[in-house]
């Protein structure tokens, strides 16, 4: 288990450092530069833009700056944020516990309505619950994230009233809430940026949990416990439901990237102060340092992610271990 | 939480007690006015930021030393803040009077040698203000006293006291004249500013809000709205969303699109800007965008850019973009300039006009279909627009369609903001869909349009032209300045490097209980701090208070 695991960290270093790379020569190649284009319509002086490339070196080869770059990455240093003023690093401590509380949040109902949709849907296989949940998760896995989010702000938000339209609180009314009152407004902000980015993942799960449980409900060992008389219900949620379990830890770890990216739409959508809307902000504003510790972060959170999920399955399931 | 959201939530967690505390502000200086932008600020010093949000909040924590009144004049009716009087001491001397009440939000009191300070900062290179060259000009500023600060310019002219006052918000130097200039802009300081005017610093939630508080003891006299709290979205669906929602009070500009919504309404309001800085025109590049010594195939004529500025129904086109509150632009100014409030000659709009004069250049439709052409190539070019504008790409539109009736083929290329502005950086374009917003002096005509000026990307160069501006900027009284900026306007004007499209005249979206809204062209909040809420028309967010 020791080799394995200091063998995919390796991996993820590689991984993470032609993230790292890849990212630094890509803003840098993309045209416009923070400077110019850092101002809504106001034009920059000439020696203006001038200064500030000095100040921070951007004047430098782009080599020079690359392994400046690497080496302040190696210390731990993400570089200075153009559009903040501060340091990158701090700028995006600040929004990681949002893109965490969200895509945590998601991930629950990616895979609490997800697993549960799909072994409802394979109890009551060929129903019309079954076909009309299948018509359901197909719609919504087919939708654009981005589309669902406007469409649930738009019906909940502006139209019915129900639930607030963007961000993490009310800043006008929270500091003077109860702490349970506190606790509702942010539950209340985190139910449609959650259940956009969410639901998406619910109705691919639940797919894939339909025809993994029809799959193992077909097999010897099914039919050996119903032999042994055991109930519908025990045989379906001891045996069935359980091993039809084990690819969905698969399914946990690809989810990593797919929650990543799609936060970045929906925190847009939302006005969610998370990584996603500070990495499209700093893309708009050619924020380099910003725009390339979002992805290393991302890429650690990523890979790791995997590594979990198979260092998961290795525990749930015996038979990986053996046959290595 | 909206009103309307608060018992759908409360009965969800039954927690209806805890979720309506008891609203304690009561009175005429209540009121929470939470603005909505697509956009953070950067930082909240002054001297440091680039961002338009950025100064707008800095305008409610920093002073100027007076300000451009109601006309937007540059010249005269300038409106006194933290300098109480002023006096031309001799022809290049302005002589400034500090307020004796002046405070900064730490009790201190605002001094010359803050002002002193300030332009030191301001004009330090290291610093790299965006105001900086705008206060090159200024020779020296010296403290004769403690109240009384003295502006010596390098030669007299026209914007003396704009140049001295509008650029530069004090500072304070007994806070910030330890930090090393290059560590200015990142100093903590510009994330909780202890500022001198109507609202001091409250906390500032990354990538969400900021909060400002009323200064009750503002020497200026004691702001209507008591709280001021900004939100950013990073996109204006969102921001609009918000507005309409009631869960925010004020959005800078209503897209055409939610106007009528707006103006339906009966609890929110469109306030028009009465109208912006800002001016959009296309930009004729005079050089060949593959070998800048050769004049542009098509744009190196007079004649051809005149011919199609005849072809652009810009009434029709502003109408259709901006509905009845666009302006077409009249030259290369915005209209809230005030030498905008001139009339200028106008290229004509003339279809059959523009294809005769072309037919005289030798384009003619040879081969039936609809296009002009000469010597086998048709009469074709290119229009770069940022992706960023909607005003921008929807006007490219509809003036490919005129351009079109009149036999002109025009390709519009839609081009990220930072890809747009490099390409007009490096002269490489056929035409350049720009727009310019820039503060209410007509010196921003010399930085955009005379001969090698940073910004004039389309190279337009014009001697006569040149001079037309040094003189009208070197005017010291109102009316020969006024001649003389109509001189140079014409001038231009009957060269046509561009085609002046729109003067944007925006409408703000504010709610209705507000009370004394006015919206300025070059800051639509800077009057907000003598805005009020009526005790009868608050709602819950106006009356919680610490």
């Amino acid at each position: 288990m020791a080799r394995f695991i200091t063998l995919r960290l390796v991996h993820a270093a590689g991984i993470v450092f032609l993230v790292a790379t890849l990212t630094f020569f890509l803003v840098h190649l993309s045209p416009g530069d923070p400077f110019t284009t850092s101002s809504q319509g106001t034009l920059i002086p000439a020696e203006v833009v001038e200064q500030q490339r000095r100040n921070f070196g951007m004047d430098q080869p782009v080599y020079v700056q690359y392994l400046r770059y690497l080496g302040n990455i190696v210390r731990g240093d993400f570089g200075y944020s153009f559009r903040e003023h501060r340091p990158a690093a701090q700028a995006i401590a600040e929004r990681v516990p949002n893109t965490l509380l969200l895509a945590a949040t998601a991930l629950v109902i990616t895979f609490g309505v997800g697993v549960l949709v799909g072994a409802l849907q394979a109890a009551k296989e060929g129903s019309p619950l079954d076909d009309a949940l299948s018509l359901l998760t197909l719609t919504l896995y087919s939708m654009p994230v981005f589309w669902l989010g406007v469409m649930l702000l738009l019906l909940f938000g502006v139209q019915l009233g129900w639930l607030p339209v963007g961000g993490v609180i009310d800043e006008a009314v929270h500091p003077f809430l109860s702490p349970l009152g506190r606790l509702t407004d942010r539950l209340a902000h985190l139910v449609l940026p959650a259940l956009t980015l969410g639901l998406m993942g619910a109705a691919a799960t639940a797919r894939f949990q339909r025809a993994e449980m029809l799959e193992v409900i077909g097999q010897d060992f099914v039919r050996t416990a119903r032999a042994k008389g055991l109930t519908p219900r025990g045989v379906f949620l001891r045996h069935a439901l359980r091993n039809a379990l084990l690819p969905a830890v698969t399914l946990f770890g690809l989810s990593f990237p797919l929650l990543l990216s799609g936060s970045v739409l929906v925190e847009t959508v939302f006005a969610w102060p998370g990584m996603g809307k500070l990495a499209v902000d700093a893309i708009h504003g050619r924020d380099y340092a910003v725009v390339t510790a979002v992805a290393i972060i991302a890429a650690v959170m990523v890979v790791l992610g995997n590594l979990l999920a198979d260092l998961l399955y290795r525990v749930v399931d015996p038979r990986t271990r053996s046959a290595r | 939480m909206t009103r309307r959201a608060a018992p759908f939530l409360c009965g969800l967690s039954l927690a209806i007690a805890a979720c309506a505390p008891e609203p304690t502000c009561t009175g005429n200086w209540c009121g929470t006015a939470v603005v909505v932008t697509a956009a953070e600020a950067d930082v909240l010093l002054p001297v440091a930021t680039s961002q338009d949000v950025g100064y707008a909040i800095g305008d409610l924590l920093f002073l100027k030393l007076a300000d451009v009144g109601p006309a937007m004049s540059t010249m005269d009716g300038f409106e006194p803040e933290l300098a109480s009087e002023w006096a031309f001491e001799d022809e290049r001397t302005i002589r400034f009077t500090l307020h004796p009440d002046a405070r900064w939000h730490d009790g201190a009191p605002v001094t010359a040698e803050d002002v002193v300070f300030t332009f030191d900062v301001y004009r330090d290179s290291v610093v790299a203000s965006t105001a900086r060259p705008r206060v090159l000009t200024i020779a020296a500023v010296t403290a004769r006293d403690s109240q009384t600060v003295v502006f010596r310019f390098q030669r007299p002219y026209q914007d003396m006291l704009f140049d001295a006052v509008y650029h530069m918000r004090v500072l304070p130097k007994h806070l910030l004249d330890t930090i090393p200039r290059a560590e200015l802009a990142s100093h903590p300081f510009g994330r909780g500013p202890i500022g001198n005017g109507p609202y001091r610093f409250v906390r500032w939630n990354a990538g969400q809000s900021i909060e400002l508080e009323a200064d009750s003891a503002f020497f200026l006299g004691r702001p209507g709205v008591r709280r001021v709290i900004w939100r950013f979205t990073a996109d204006v669906n969102t921001a609009v969303a918000q507005f309409l929602a009631g869960e925010a009070d004020v959005l800078n500009a209503l897209p055409p699109d939610a106007l009528e919504r707006v103006r339906a309404e009966e609890t929110l309001r469109a306030v028009p800007w009465t109208p912006s800085t800002i001016y959009g025109y296309v930009l004729f590049n005079q050089r060949d965008p593959e070998d800048h010594d050769r004049p542009h195939p098509l744009f190196g004529d007079r004649a051809v850019r005149e011919a199609i500025a005849m072809a652009a129904d810009r009434e029709t086109m502003v109408r259709a973009v901006f509905g009845e509150d666009g302006i077409v632009a009249k030259g290369p100014m915005s209209p809230s300039q005030w030498i905008s409030h001139e009339e200028y000659e106008q290229v004509p709009f003339d279809t059959a006009g523009a294809r005769r004069k072309l037919a005289v250049l030798g384009w003619r439709d040879t081969d039936g279909d609809g296009l002009l052409d000469r010597d086998g190539a048709a009469l074709q070019f290119d229009l770069l627009v940022p992706n960023t504008s909607t005003a921008r790409r929807r006007s490219a539109e509809i003036l490919q369609e005129q351009l079109r009736r009149a036999g002109i083929s025009m390709t519009i290329s839609l081009l990220d903001f930072g890809a747009f502005m490099e390409r007009g950086q490096a002269h490489n374009f056929d035409a350049w869909f720009g727009s310019y917003g820039g503060d209410p002096s007509p010196a921003s005509i010399a930085e955009l349009w005379v001969s090698g000026a940073g910004y004039n990307y389309g190279t337009y160069a014009n001697p006569t032209f040149d001079a037309a501006v040094r003189r009208a900027q070197a005017a010291l009284d109102v009316a020969t300045a006024r001649t003389r900026w109509r001189r140079a306007v014409t001038l231009i004007n009957g060269d046509v490097p561009a085609i002046w499209i729109y003067g944007s005249a925006p409408n703000a979206g504010v709610h209705a209980r507000f009370e004394g809204v006015s919206v300025r062209p070059d800051n639509f909040v800077a009057t907000l701090w003598r805005w009020h809420v009526p005790a009868t028309r608050m709602i819950d967010r106006d009356r919680y208070s610490e």
